[in-house]
C-alpha cells in the first residue's frame, strides 16, 4: 500500500520539485542567515580574546550620558582617567603590568580626493602609539617607524590605502580640533596579517598628540589595562582596582571587555541575520500556500486512485498517513537540500564579509540551526499539507467508479468565515490602533494577521468576479475568452495561487504607502514650517565630533543678503533624569527659521542657566515654566536650568532649546546644522557661493538648502525600500513558482479539452495566449489582492505610529509598477505550461483517457 | 465530381526493428463529396488510423493525403492547423465539449478560432435540425449524453466544413440518442450535400451510410454501396472480420 502510494509521489515529479523550490529557498536563506551570524559572532569573539590575552582588567572613566548609537559614537571617550588615577594603579599589588592608553572615536583622515574617508559604520579610531611596538602582543608595523614627532602619524593599513597615502606622504586629520597637516611615519596593521579588527580605521599619534585631539587634553587616559601577575584571577584583579579608583570608574575583567568590545560590533550583525531569517521565514510561509495547493491538486487528480484502494479495503487512516508519509518526506528533503544551499550561503556570505575587514574562520554550524531549520522546512509541509490529507482520506470507495471531476463545494461557508475572521482583525486594529505603538503590537500584528488569513479565505469566492472583470480586456478574441473562463473554473485553486503572490505584494504596497506617506510628511512640513532658504549640513556619517565651529555664524551673519541664520548644535544628554538629545541655539533666531510659537511662557535668546523645552518633553515629565530641569552632558557637570518657556506643537523643533554658553560639556564642540533665510530669494545663489566659500576648507559640511535636505531624507528611505523590495522579490519568486504549478496541473488535467482546440483548429501561438491569459490573471488577482491589503496595511502603519508627521499618500505610480510586475510575472511563469500546452500531440490529446 | 477527401497508396507504420507495427499497408481511398462514408473494421485493422492520417491529426510514413484540392501530406504543424480550421470538423466518442463554455459558445468554437463569423441563417438551420434552441445557453454538465454528442454535432456542421469526421459518434450513447445522432448525420448529408466519414464497429450504424468501406489488417478488403445492417453483417461474416470493441 505505501509502496504504491509512494509510487503515486513520485510519479508527478516536476510539480513535486516546484513546491520543494519554495521550501528550499526559504530554509536556505534561513540557515544561511543563522549560519553566517555564527560564524562571525564567533570570529568576533575569538577576536576579542586574543586582542585582549593581555588584559586582565581595565579601568574606564564611568559616564552618566549613555553613548550614542551609530556612526561610531559608541567608542567616543567623553569620560578620561586623569594622570593621578593611572599613577595610583601603577603600584597595584598582583599586576604585573599596568598600561594607561589613549584610543577614541573621531580621527578622520582627509584622502587624496579632499573628502573625508568614509566609514559605513565602524569607528574611526585615534589614539597613541605603543610605548614599545615589539612588545605589543597584538600591533605591528609593516612599513616605516613609529611616530617620534607631534607632527607624524602612523596609520592602520587598511586607512592608508583607502586615503591612498603612504609613508613619507603628508596627510590632513579632523579630530576633536580642526583639519591639521601630519606626515606619515609608518603603516600598522595587526599581527597575523589582519589590517583591521571590524572594518575601524586607525590613526596613531604621539601619546600627548593623541590625548590633545582625542581626548580633549594632555595628561588623561581613555583606559588603562592590567595585566595580572601570575597566580592572580581577573576577578581578584578588578575587585583591587575598583578598591583603588574607587566609584568614579568602571573596572571591567578581560572577559568581560572583549564581550563589551564584541557585543557593540554584533548588535549591527544580528540585525542583519534576524532580516535575513525573516525573509527566509515569509519564503517558507508562501511556499506553504504552493504545498498547501499542489498537495489538493495531486489528491484531487488521484481521487479514483485513492479510492480504488479504499475499495481494496485500506482504511482512512492508512490513506491519511501515507499523503502525509509524502509530504514529511517532501519536506524533509527538501529542507536538507536547503540547509546545505544555506551552509554555502552562509559561507559566501561569511567571506563577503571578511573580504571589508570582518574576522571569520571556519563555518560554524550549531546543531540547532540543523535541528531548527529542518525542523521548520518539514513542519511547515506537514502541516500544509494537513488539510489536503484530510480530504484525502475521506474520498469514498464509490468515487472509483465516478467521474473524477466534481463540481466545486459551495464556498458560502468558507467566504462567512473569512469575512468574520476580517471583520475581528479590523475591530483588533480600530479598538487598540490608537495607542502608542510599544503597547500594541501584539494587537496590530494579530489584527493584521486575521485580516490577512481572513482575506484568504474570501478570495476564492472573489476570484471569478475579479478575474471575470479584468479578463473583460483580453476578452474580445477567442484564446483570451477561453483563458478568463479557465481561471474562473476553479476558484479555489486560482485563490490559493494567487494568496501565494498576496504575501509579498501586501508587504511591499505595505512599506511603498508608509515611505510615500512619510515622503509627503517631510515635504509637508518643510514646506510649512521651515521659514529657512540655506542649510549647513554636516555629513551625518562623519560622526559626533564632526561639525563647524558656531562662530561661524558671525561671518555668515556678515555676508550681505543673509536676513537670520542660527546654528544648531545638538547632543545627547541626560535632562530630568532622561536620557534626551538637545539643541544649543540662538533661540530668537530658531523662532522665525522654524515659526515656533510659545505654548507657555516666551520664546527669547536663552540667557546660561535657562531652557525652552518642546511640547512632548513638556508633557513627558510634567515640567510647567519655572521649574528646573538637571542637564548632564557627556563631558561637563551637572547644571540646573530653568523652563523660561514651552514651545506649541513643531514638526522641526522636536527637542528642548539650550543656550550655546552651556554646551561646553557637549561631545563636540562643534555645530552640525545651520539654517539660513536670505531677505530675497533673489540672494539665494549668491549666499550660497559666499557659504561655500566660508566652509570651503571643511570637506564633513556642504551647503544645501530644503528641497536638497528633502531629497537626502528620502533618497535613504528609497534605499530602504528598495532593500525590502529585493527580499520581496524572494517571495514573489515562490509565488510565481506557484502559478507555474498550477498551471502545469491545468494543462495535464485538461488535456483532451486543449486536445480538441488544436483538433478543431486551434494554433500553438494561440494556444500559448491562452494559458497565458489565466497566468496573468491569476497573478494580476494576486497583485490586486496584495495591493488592497497593503494599503489597508500602510494606512493602519501611518494612522498607528501617525502623529502629523507622516501625511498619508499612496503611491499610485508604485502601484502601477507592481501590477505591470504582476504582468510579468505572470507571463514568465505561463512560459513553461504554455510550452508543455503547445506542444502537445494532438491525437494522444483526444485519445487520452 | 472531385473527391472531398483522398488517400493515396498511404502507409502508416509505428515504432522501428522488432517494435515495429504497420497499422495502414498501402490503403487508397476516395472520399465522395456530399456522401456518407462510413469505415468498418476490427481491433486493430487501422480505421482508427486511418481516418487520423485523412483529417491530418497523424501523419502518414508513405503516400499522399488530400483533401478537397490541398495537400496534407507534408504540411507543417501550422499548415495543418489551418488547414483543420477551414476544410475539417471532428465529431468525438466522447464529445469532447469545453466544460466553460455554454452550448452555443461550443457550437461557434471553431468559427470562433478562425476568426470568422457564423452565417446567421446556416446557424439556425443546424441548431433547428439537431434540435437545441432551448438548450443554447446550457452548460455541457447540465445535458445529457445524447444532447451533448448532438452539440458536438452541430459545432461540426457550423463551419460547414469541407468534410466531417466522426470517430464512433454512438459509441458512449444508449441506442436511442445513437440512432438520434445518425438520422441527424444522414440528414445533413442528404439535404446539405455534407460530406461526412465514419469510424464505426456497430453494423446498425454503418447501415446508414451511402458507402461501407471494410478494413482488415492495414488493407481495404471490401465495400458496400447503399447498405442494409444485415447486409453489413453478411458482409462481415463473409470477410471473417470479427468486429471488436471500439479501440
Amino acid at each position: 500500500m505505501l509502496k504504491a502510494m509512494l509510487r503515486g509521489l513520485f510519479a508527478h515529479k516536476l510539480r513535486l520539485i516546484l513546491s520543494a523550490l519554495a521550501i528550499i529557498l526559504g530554509t536556505a536563506f534561513m540557515s544561511a542567515a543563522f549560519v553566517s551570524g555564527d560564524t562571525i559572532s564567533k570570529g568576533f569573539t575569538d577576536l576579542f580574546s586574543t586582542i585582549n590575552e593581555d588584559i586582565d582588567a581595565q579601568v574606564t572613566a564611568k559616564s552618566d550620558v549613555p553613548s550614542l548609537e551609530g556612526g561610531g559614537g559608541e567608542a567616543l571617550v567623553t569620560k578620561v582617567v586623569p594622570q593621578d588615577v593611572a599613577d595610583k594603579l601603577k603600584g597595584l599589588d598582583g599586576a604585573e603590568s599596568v598600561t594607561p592608553q589613549v584610543v577614541s572615536d573621531g580621527a578622520r583622515v582627509i584622502g587624496k580626493d579632499g573628502k573625508v574617508v568614509a566609514s559605513n559604520g565602524p569607528p574611526r579610531l585615534g589614539g597613541a602609539w605603543p610605548a614599545n611596538i615589539n612588545e605589543d602582543p597584538n600591533l605591528e608595523l609593516r612599513l616605516g617607524t613609529g611616530p617620534t614627532a607631534p607632527d607624524q602619524v602612523v596609520l592602520s593599513a587598511n586607512l592608508a590605502k583607502s586615503a591612498g597615502v603612504t609613508v613619507g606622504d603628508k596627510v590632513e586629520i579632523i579630530t576633536l580640533q580642526p583639519r591639521r597637516t601630519f606626515t606619515v611615519s609608518g603603516i600598522s596593521g595587526y599581527k597575523g596579517g589582519r589590517d583591521s579588527l571590524g572594518g575601524e580605521t586607525f590613526v596613531y599619534f604621539t601619546l600627548p598628540v593623541a590625548q590633545e585631539l582625542m581626548l580633549g587634553t594632555t595628561g588623561v587616559y581613555s583606559n588603562v589595562d592590567i595585566k595580572a601577575a601570575p597566580g592572580v584571577s581577573q576577578e581578584t584583579l578588578k575587585q583591587r582596582a575598583q578598591a583603588v579608583v574607587g566609584d568614579g570608574y568602571t573596572v571591567r575583567t578581560g572577559e568581560e571587555t572583549s564581550q563589551e568590545q564584541a557585543s557593540g560590533i554584533q548588535s549591527f550583525l544580528s540585525i542583519f541575520s534576524t532580516g535575513l531569517a525573516v525573509f527566509g521565514f515569509l519564503a517558507l510561509f508562501t511556499g506553504a500556500f504552493l504545498i498547501f495547493n499542489t498537495f489538493s491538486m495531486l489528491i484531487a487528480q488521484r481521487t479514483r486512485e485513492l479510492a480504488l484502494y479504499r475499495s481494496f479495503g485500506a482504511n482512512r487512516g492508512q490513506v491519511l498517513r501515507s499523503v502525509l508519509l509524502e509530504s514529511l518526506l517532501l519536506g524533509l528533503a527538501a529542507s536538507i537540500v536547503g540547509l546545505l544551499i544555506g551552509f554555502g550561503l552562509g559561507w559566501l556570505l561569511t567571506r563577503l564579509l571578511r573580504s571589508t575587514g570582518f574576522p571569520g574562520g571556519a563555518l560554524v554550524i550549531s546543531p540547532w540551526v540543523v535541528i531548527g531549520t529542518l525542523f521548520a522546512g518539514t513542519i511547515i509541509t506537514v502541516l500544509s499539507a494537513l488539510a489536503p490529507a484530510l480530504r484525502a482520506s475521506r474520498v469514498a470507495p464509490i468515487e472509483a467508479m465516478r467521474d473524477a471531476a466534481k463540481p466545486d463545494k459551495p464556498l458560502r461557508r468558507l467566504t462567512t468565515f473569512g469575512l468574520i475572521l476580517m471583520a475581528v482583525g479590523i475591530a483588533l486594529l480600530i479598538l487598540k490602533g490608537t495607542k502608542t505603538l510599544e503597547d500594541n503590537v501584539l494587537t496590530l500584528g494579530g489584527g493584521c494577521l486575521f485580516i490577512f488569513i481572513g482575506a484568504v479565505m474570501v478570495a476564492p469566492a472573489l476570484s471569478r468576479p475579479i478575474t471575470g472583470t479584468i479578463g473583460k480586456l483580453v476578452d474580445w478574441a477567442t484564446p483570451g475568452r477561453l483563458g478568463v473562463r479557465n481561471t474562473g473554473r476553479n476558484p479555489r485553486r486560482t485563490a490559493l495561487t494567487a494568496a501565494a503572490l498576496m504575501i509579498g505584494v501586501t508587504l511591499a504596497t505595505g512599506a511603498g504607502v508608509f515611505a510615500s506617506s512619510v515622503k509627503a510628511g517631510l515635504s509637508d512640513i518643510f514646506a510649512s514650517e521651515l521659514n529657512a532658504d540655506l542649510i549647513l549640513q554636516t555629513d551625518f556619517t562623519a560622526g559626533p565630533t564632526a561639525g563647524f565651529q558656531p562662530a561661524l555664524m558671525d561671518q555668515v551673519r556678515q555676508i550681505p543678503g543673509v536676513s537670520t541664520a542660527a546654528a544648531l548644535q545638538t547632543d545627547g544628554v541626560k535632562l530630568a533624569n532622561r536620557d534626551e538629545f538637545v539643541v544649543a541655539t540662538d533661540a530668537k533666531a530658531a523662532q522665525t527659521l522654524f515659526t515656533l510659537e510659545p505654548r507657555e511662557g516666551e520664546i527669547r535668546e536663552l540667557n546660561s542657566g535657562e531652557i525652552i523645552l518642546n511640547d512632548g518633553f513638556a508633557t513627558k515629565t510634567g515640567l510647567k515654566v519655572g521649574d528646573t530641569a538637571t542637564m548632564q552632558t557627556a563631558r561637563g557637570e551637572a547644571k540646573d536650568l530653568k523652563v523660561i518657556g514651552i514651545l506649541a506643537s513643531s514638526q522641526v523643533v522636536t527637542n528642548p532649546l539650550i543656550s550655546p554658553a552651556d554646551a561646553s560639556g557637549f561631545r563636540s564642540p562643534l555645530a552640525q546644522q545651520a539654517y539660513i533665510k536670505v531677505t530675497d530669494p533673489a540672494q539665494i545663489e549668491p549666499v550660497r557661493t559666499q557659504l561655500k566659500t566660508l566652509v570651503a576648507d571643511n570637506p564633513e559640511v556642504s551647503v544645501s538648502d530644503p528641497s536638497a535636505q528633502i531629497k537626502q531624507a528620502t533618497t535613504f528611505l528609497d534605499l530602504m525600500l528598495n532593500v525590502l523590495n529585493v527580499l520581496l522579490g524572494l517571495t514573489i519568486l515562490v509565488a510565481v513558482l506557484g502559478v507555474i504549478n498550477t498551471l502545469l496541473l491545468s494543462v495535464f488535467e485538461r488535456t483532451r479539452e486543449l486536445g480538441l482546440l488544436r483538433a478543431i483548429g486551434m494554433n500553438r501561438s494561440r494556444m500559448g495566449w491562452m494559458i497565458t491569459v489565466e497566468a496573468v490573471l491569476i497573478s494580476v488577482f494576486g497583485a490586486l489582492l496584495g495591493m488592497v491589503l497593503g494599503t489597508a496595511l500602510g494606512i493602519t502603519l501611518v494612522k498607528i505610529f501617525g502623529g502629523n508627521f507622516l501625511k498619508l499618500t499612496i503611491p499610485w505610480g508604485y502601484l502601477i509598477a507592481t501590477l505591470v510586475l504582476a504582468v510579468i510575472a505572470g507571463l514568465i511563469a505561463a512560459l513553461l505550461p504554455a510550452w508543455r500546452a503547445a506542444r502537445l500531440n494532438v491525437l494522444q490529446a483526444i485519445a487520452y483517457e | 465530381m472531385s473527391a472531398a477527401a483522398r488517400a493515396v497508396d498511404v502507409w502508416k507504420v509505428y515504432g522501428v526493428g522488432e517494435a515495429q507495427v504497420i497499422a495502414l499497408r498501402g490503403v487508397s481511398l476516395e472520399v465522395e463529396r456530399g456522401k456518407f462514408t462510413a469505415i468498418m473494421g476490427p481491433s486493430g485493422s487501422g480505421k482508427s488510423t486511418l481516418m487520423h492520417c485523412l483529417a491530418g491529426l497523424d501523419s502518414v510514413t508513405r503516400g499522399q493525403v488530400m483533401i478537397g484540392e490541398a495537400m496534407v501530406t507534408g504540411l507543417s504543424d501550422a499548415g495543418l492547423t489551418k488547414l483543420r480550421r477551414e476544410k475539417v470538423g471532428f465529431i468525438f466518442q466522447q464529445f469532447n465539449l469545453l466544460p466553460t463554455l455554454t452550448a452555443e459558445e461550443n457550437i461557434l468554437l471553431p468559427l470562433a478560432i478562425a476568426g470568422r463569423k457564423p452565417d446567421q441563417e446556416w446557424y439556425q438551420t443546424v441548431i433547428n435540425t439537431v434540435g437545441l434552441a432551448d438548450r443554447l445557453s446550457h452548460r455541457p454538465s447540465q445535458l445529457s449524453g445524447g444532447q451533448q454528442q448532438r452539440v458536438a454535432c452541430a459545432r461540426a456542421l457550423a463551419s460547414r466544413p469541407e468534410v466531417i469526421f466522426a470517430d464512433e459518434p454512438t459509441g458512449n450513447l444508449d441506442s436511442r440518442s445513437g440512432a438520434d445522432i445518425l438520422s441527424f448525420l444522414r440528414r445533413s448529408v442528404s439535404e446539405y450535400g455534407q460530406t461526412i466519414v465514419m469510424v464505426t464497429h456497430d453494423a446498425n450504424a454503418a447501415s446508414y451510410a451511402d458507402r461501407v468501406v471494410f478494413l482488415g489488417d492495414g488493407r481495404i478488403v471490401d465495400e458496400l454501396h447503399s447498405p442494409t445492417a444485415e447486409a453489413v453483417l453478411d458482409k462481415i461474416k463473409s470477410l471473417d472480420l470479427t468486429v471488436g470493441a471500439p479501440e
